[in-house]
């Protein structure tokens, strides 16, 4: 278990790092952030102080180099915009957006779970149609417009909460749901697919000709055995809310998280900064899935030890 | 090697009557049990025959009132002691404590991600209702009574560190631990190495004997009806053709279909068994006739038989057949 952990994590490094050099490679082959920080009407010579400022007049190589002994003491890099070290900016950012990401989990599984057990219980009764439902309007419904929706009702109307920015848990309300319901929806029917599923499996069927009730069978019998698929999928789902949905919804609720302001450099086009944010983000992905793998070891003792 | 108990002796366990299973497929419902009718008395060994599709899988799960979906049943009745095991409070009450099943496949009958002590603990925990130490002694001995070696090591062991003949071993001992007044045996030796076939028919027989249980052996092989049953019935398409007790059964079949079974089987002792060499296609079951289920493969079939499926009638003692040319006891 230990050998296998320690090549896990030193794989997962080799990917965070393969990661951040294509990073790289978009952002100084492709382009370049001299180029990209001043506006196209901006002359040769303009350009080319930048670079020199920059320290991008010099070879790919030794830039390749500066960036990776940099990665490996947390430098990414000065932001022109905000003229702070970006690694810097990104930290600060961090904690909000972890706080967002482990909110919006939290109303996904905490949400997913039951239904699709319950779902699953009630196959095709009213219960499973109204999961349907739910997970139907949940996943086609843009998380910003979930977002503005939440905002305008528990927000605006009621007055609940606030409308945005992070003031303590309560704020923390909205974004997460906005966030997890959709997650919550595709889970929900993935875990009832999968216990519904695994009712029909001979074990399952043993179980219940011992008398053991539905109930009991699917809590203890077939959800242990979609939990390992529910962990995947709710990896994927992370991955989803760190590259995608709390970007959009750092904005929609002026949340002061990494997405904000990767978003915030993109305009200020500061690719430097928008960099960094990217490196941060892809790593938190690695990490994700690198969690996600010795949670399903840990709950099916068949999973290889590759 | 069977024993028979003189029928005065023994009490009717289990009454089944007119069971019928449907399963809405494209082409109509096709009835996987037809009204089925089957007794089990006390200490008595009764099987059950048919080939692959005939339904014993099915009626075995409909004894304990589940069917798999889509399927329903659509009539008839169960009762255990005289007790409606289709009503859900009974058949929580019977299923595992009074009936338990042991199935066609050790492979998958356990839980993948649950130990053997799991399992069973869960059970004498549960529908048992033991506590703390006696929960592990209980345990052991039961793994011991299935004949399991180095019982304490095994409690840890997942099921697929496990052979298959131990697999089903480790089913028979969850089986017996609530223990059960009948055993259903669904092709409990499919898939096992033929020494261990042996085996684990010889430790359901002493079981039975030890603990005066009763089996309800399904099966398709007349070899192993031959070695373990008082009593059999043959099924064909969800019908029960011929019931009869074991020796005469082989000494004197009457059914067409029954004949035709023991035909095909030259030799009791045959590895396989198999149901095999009947003339004619093996059953379809969405499109049999109206009729006697059989009569496509039939050779003595007559015009009448197309009619209507031919009722199970009693032709001497202890003897029943569903077939047109076999009038019934006392008429011409
Ligand atoms: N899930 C199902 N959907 C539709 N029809 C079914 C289903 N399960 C069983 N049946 C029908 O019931 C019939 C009997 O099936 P069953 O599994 O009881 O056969 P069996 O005698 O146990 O066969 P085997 O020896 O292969 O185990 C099948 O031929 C099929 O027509
Ligand atoms: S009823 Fe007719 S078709 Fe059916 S088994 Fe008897 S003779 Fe054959
Ligand atoms: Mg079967």
């Amino acid at each position: 278990m230990l050998r296998w952990l320690a090549r896990r994590i030193i794989a997962a490094a080799l990917v965070v790092f393969v990661v951040t050099s294509l990073v790289f490679v978009v952002t100084h082959v492709f382009t370049d952030p001299a180029t990209v920080s001043l506006p196209l009407e901006a002359t040769e010579e303009h350009r080319a102080d930048r670079r020199a400022a920059l320290g991008i007049d010099r070879p790919l190589a030794v830039q390749y180099w500066d960036f990776v002994s940099g990665l490996v003491v947390g430098d990414l890099g000065e932001s022109f915009w905000q003229d702070q070290p970006a690694s810097k900016l990104v930290l600060e950012r961090l904690p909000a957006t972890l706080k967002l990401v482990a909110g919006a989990t939290a109303v996904t599984v905490l949400l997913a779970a039951p239904m699709g057990m319950l779902a699953a219980w009630w196959e095709r009764r009213f219960a499973d149609h109204a999961v349907l439902g739910f997970s139907m309007a949940s996943i086609s419904a843009p998380p910003f417009w979930i977002g503005y929706l939440l905002i305008i009702v528990f927000a605006v109307q009621l007055g609940w909460v606030p409308t945005f920015g992070s003031r303590g848990f309560v704020s923390l309300i909205l974004p997460s749901f906005a966030i997890g319901l959709a997650s919550a929806g595709r889970l929900a029917q993935m875990t009832r697919r999968g216990i519904v599923e695994e009712l029909r499996k001979p074990y399952a069927v043993t179980a219940l000709s011992r008398g053991f009730s539905r109930s009991y069978t699917i809590v203890h019998h077939t959800f242990r055995n979609v939990a390992s698929g529910f962990v995947t999928m709710t990896g994927w789902e992370l991955t989803r809310m760190f590259t995608g949905y709390t970007v959009v919804i750092e904005v929609v609720f002026a949340w002061p998280g990494v997405g904000r302001l990767a978003i915030h450099a993109i305009e200020n086009r500061d690719l430097i900064l928008v960099q960094a944010a990217v490196v941060v983000l892809a790593t938190l992905v690695v990490v994700t899935n690198l969690l996600v793998d010795i949670a399903r070891r840990m709950i099916d003792p068949r999973v290889e030890l590759a | 090697m069977s024993t028979t108990n003189g029928d005065g002796r023994t009490e009717r366990l289990l009454e089944v009557k007119d069971l019928t299973v449907g399963f809405p497929t494209r082409d109509g419902i096709v009835r996987g049990v037809d009204q089925l009718t089957l007794n089990v008395g006390s200490h008595e060994r009764l099987g059950v025959v048919g080939e692959s599709g005939s339904g014993k899988s099915v009626m075995g799960l409909a004894i304990l009132g589940m069917v798999l979906p889509p399927g329903r049943i659509m009539g008839g009745s169960v009762r255990w002691r005289g007790e409606d095991v289709l009503d859900p409070a009974v058949a929580g009450r019977v299923r595992g404590r009074e009936i338990a099943m042991i199935f066609q496949d050790p492979m998958v009958s356990l839980n993948p991600l649950k130990t053997v002590g799991s399992q069973l603990r869960e059970l004498l925990k549960r529908r048992v209702g033991l506590q703390g130490p006696a929960i592990r002694r209980r345990s052991l001995e039961l793994l011991d009574m299935v004949g399991i070696a180095n019982a304490g090591e095994r409690l840890r062991a997942y099921a697929y560190e496990l052979s298959g003949g131990m697999r089903q071993r480790v089913m028979i001992a969850t089986a017996l631990a609530c223990e059960p007044t009948l055993v259903i045996a669904d092709e409990p030796t499919t898939g096992l190495d033929v020494t261990i076939q042996d085996q684990i028919l010889a430790l359901l027989h002493d079981l039975s004997t030890e603990l005066g249980m009763s089996v309800l052996m399904i099966t398709h092989d007349l070899g192993v009806v031959a070695q373990f049953c008082d009593r059999v019935q043959v099924m064909y398409a969800g019908r029960i053709v011929e019931r009869a007790p074991i020796n005469e059964m082989f000494t004197d079949p009457q059914h067409p279909y029954s004949l035709g079974l023991l035909h095909s089987v030259p030799r009791v002792d045959r590895d396989d068994g198999e149901l095999t060499g009947i003339p004619g296609e093996p059953l379809d079951r969405a499109q049999f006739p109206p009729g006697c289920a059989f009569e496509p493969r039939c050779n003595e079939a007559q015009d009448g038989c197309r009619d209507a499926p031919p009722p199970l009638l009693k032709i001497a003692e202890r003897r029943w057949v569903a077939c047109y040319n076999r009038p019934a006891a006392g008429s011409p």
